[in-house]
């Protein structure tokens, strides 16, 4: 059983960098026809998507610039410059775009994004963007699964239908690691900050977080709320339980919930015509 | 044992740059390759080399496009590039537009192609004026630069960090660099956003940039905003809360220390008492005073008119 780890281990370890979607791609590039596209706008759409995102914090983490600790997008964008990150997200149009049937999990990891976001805010919690951006990045796993072992996702699928289990649960039987495993490996092998690392292996597991329990907390509680809204799609048809850890380490209770709920409502409508922008026909295809 | 040098080949010809790159390996460099200008300049962001080939015989535009703008920014400028050049090309070839450090004839001669490589990597250790730790442009740029300066509608702005001596003692050097590569960063992209203009590292925690009068003011508040956001990554959330933490100051006594903020003192060229160099570092230390007296960080410009 070791063997699938270890294999799966070392495709990490090669992955310098994986496909994200067109719509995405498009938008970057009809802003950056604009010389005024400003750190701000970019980071809106870089911070829409996880597979950008993820690159980008890799390159400004990465040991040739000597920063170490670089965790939200907006400073990486800062550190970078309009100009790197410009050429980084277009370089990635030509080798690896991403299927149309990604959008799901896209509006899933979008979503969850938004919700920790909204999470962090109504908590007052400090570093409300390292934990959005953690959040987005929390199924980064998945899409290294679909891409680098199509056979066992296709087996994974069938587990989940067949046994009526989770998502993680099917992994962990044909793979015998899951997603968030597998996205915490990547994390440190891009050398992204622990604060990001920590809450994207854990989210399924709250008590292991160690050191940053709290960020781990707010992204379990936000994909559980995500997959409960059937917004986007996670590729898990059950709605998981908070666990009681995250409920407890947030000192939540039901009132803050329901608010919390209540103006996610708002905000995912907005979050899905953005999404909509980004796949519609009408986006600039050159 | 050092590491390889990195080699990135760049052609059109999938069998040249295949052919280049054995030989290159036989020769103990660590050669990649890459057929066509698609995704060069990602490439290099994401994994700089430490040198590159390209061969510019199919489509000399795009690859004088794509030198051009890795030159562009200083942390890629220090790359050698060496041209591959077919020989009936190199007369008509536009040498001063494509910024080059060498070029060799197609087709290639192999011994000379290695003894250019290692002429390169020399050279570029010798003449490299800029600073190893920002790789901007070091003192003889920065006295070229501001003597070009002197008289013209433009404004030098020298910048430095307030209380990064404290900082460094407590936190350490590993952390301090950190800090001093942050802000080359943040000044050189925020002086290339709008619009331009030269950006250099006098040494330690002083940097200075120069730019068009009328952008000054904008670029200094930028770098401001920009530093101010980004410096809280380098304190923990007890720190950061507190605004403060505690260490010697210069006289050796313990005190409370500020978080760190930088000052800017902008010094606009076009006022007639400013005739040399000397006077322009001057005028800039009493400004740069000026704006440490106040709390957080601040840019100041002189306005005297004679």
């Amino acid at each position: 059983m070791d063997e699938k780890r270890n294999e799966l281990k070392k495709i990490i370890m090669d992955t310098k960098t994986l496909p994200t979607l067109p719509g995405v791609i498009n938008k970057l590039n009809s802003l950056s026809e604009n010389d005024k596209s400003s750190v701000q706008e970019m980071a809106k759409i870089v911070s829409s998507d996880q597979v950008l995102s993820a690159r980008i914090l890799r390159l400004a983490n990465s040991p040739s610039y000597g920063f170490y600790r670089v965790s939200t997008i907006s400073n990486a964008m800062i550190l970078l410059g309009v100009n790197v990150v410009k050429s980084l997200a277009l370089s990635s149009s030509i080798f690896e775009i991403m299927e149309k049937n990604s959008v799901g999990l896209w509006e899933h990891s979008l979503g969850v994004g938004v919700a920790a976001n909204l999470i962090a805010r109504r908590l007052a919690l400090p570093e409300c963007e390292e934990i959005s951006t953690a959040a987005l990045l929390h199924d980064i796993g998945k899409v290294i699964v679909s891409l680098k072992c199509s056979e066992a996702e296709a087996q994974i699928r069938r587990t989940i239908r067949d046994q009526q289990v989770y998502m993680w649960e099917a992994e962990r039987e044909v793979i015998d690691t899951d997603h968030a495993e597998i996205g915490g490996w990547l994390a440190k092998s891009w050398f992204l900050p622990d604060k990001l690392s920590e809450p994207i292996a854990f989210h399924h597991n709250v008590a292991q977080s160690e050191n940053h329990r709290i960020k781990t907390a707010v992204v379990h509680i936000a994909d559980v709320l995500i997959k409960a809204s059937g917004f986007g799609n996670s590729g898990d048809c059950y709605v998981p339980q908070i666990q009681k850890i995250a409920w407890d380490v947030l000192k939540l209770n039901d009132q803050i919930l329901a608010e919390v709920v209540e103006e996610l409502e708002d905000k995912l409508v907005e979050v899905k015509n953005f999404s909509l922008e980004l796949q519609g026909p009408d986006v600039p295809t050159s | 044992m050092s590491q390889p040098v990195r080699i990135s080949v760049i052609s059109f010809d999938p069998q040249l740059a295949f052919h280049l790159q054995l030989r290159l390996q036989s020769k103990g460099y660590q050669a990649t390759t890459m057929s066509g200008v698609d995704g060069v300049l990602g490439a290099c962001y994401s994994d700089p080399p430490d040198l590159l080939i390209f061969d510019l015989s199919s489509d000399p535009a795009a690859c004088t496009n794509i030198i051009t703008t890795l030159r562009s920014d200083s942390f890629f400028s220090a790359i050698p590039i060496i041209g591959l050049v077919a020989a009936i090309d190199s007369d008509s070839f536009e040498w001063e537009a494509c910024p080059l450090d060498d070029f060799i004839h197609l087709p290639i001669n192999f011994s000379e192609l290695f003894c250019r490589i290692s002429l390169s990597l020399s050279r570029i250790k010798r003449i490299f004026d800029n600073n190893p730790l920002s790789r901007l442009p070091g003192n003889t740029s920065i006295q070229r630069a501001i003597e070009d300066a002197i008289g013209k509608n433009v404004a030098v702005c020298y910048v430095d960090i307030n209380h990064f001596k404290p900082y460094n003692d407590i936190y350490g050097f590993s952390h301090g660099d950190e800090v001093l590569r942050m802000l080359s960063r943040i000044m050189f992209n925020a002086v290339r956003d709008s619009g331009g203009g030269f950006s250099g590292h006098i040494g330690g925690d002083d940097f200075v940039f120069i730019l068009p009068r009328e952008r000054a003011e904008a670029v200094c508040q930028t770098i401001i905003t920009y530093f101010d956001q980004i410096v809280l990554d380098m304190f923990d959330e007890e720190t950061k809360a507190r605004g403060y933490y505690y260490g010697v100051n210069r006289k050796g006594e313990g005190e409370q220390i500020p978080l760190l903020s930088v000052s800017i003192g902008v010094v606009p060229m076009e006022s007639t008492h400013i005739q040399h160099y000397a006077k322009v570092a001057e005028v800039a230390a009493e400004l740069k005073k000026l704006a440490k007296d106040s709390i957080g960080s601040r840019y100041v410009i002189d306005h005297r008119k004679s």
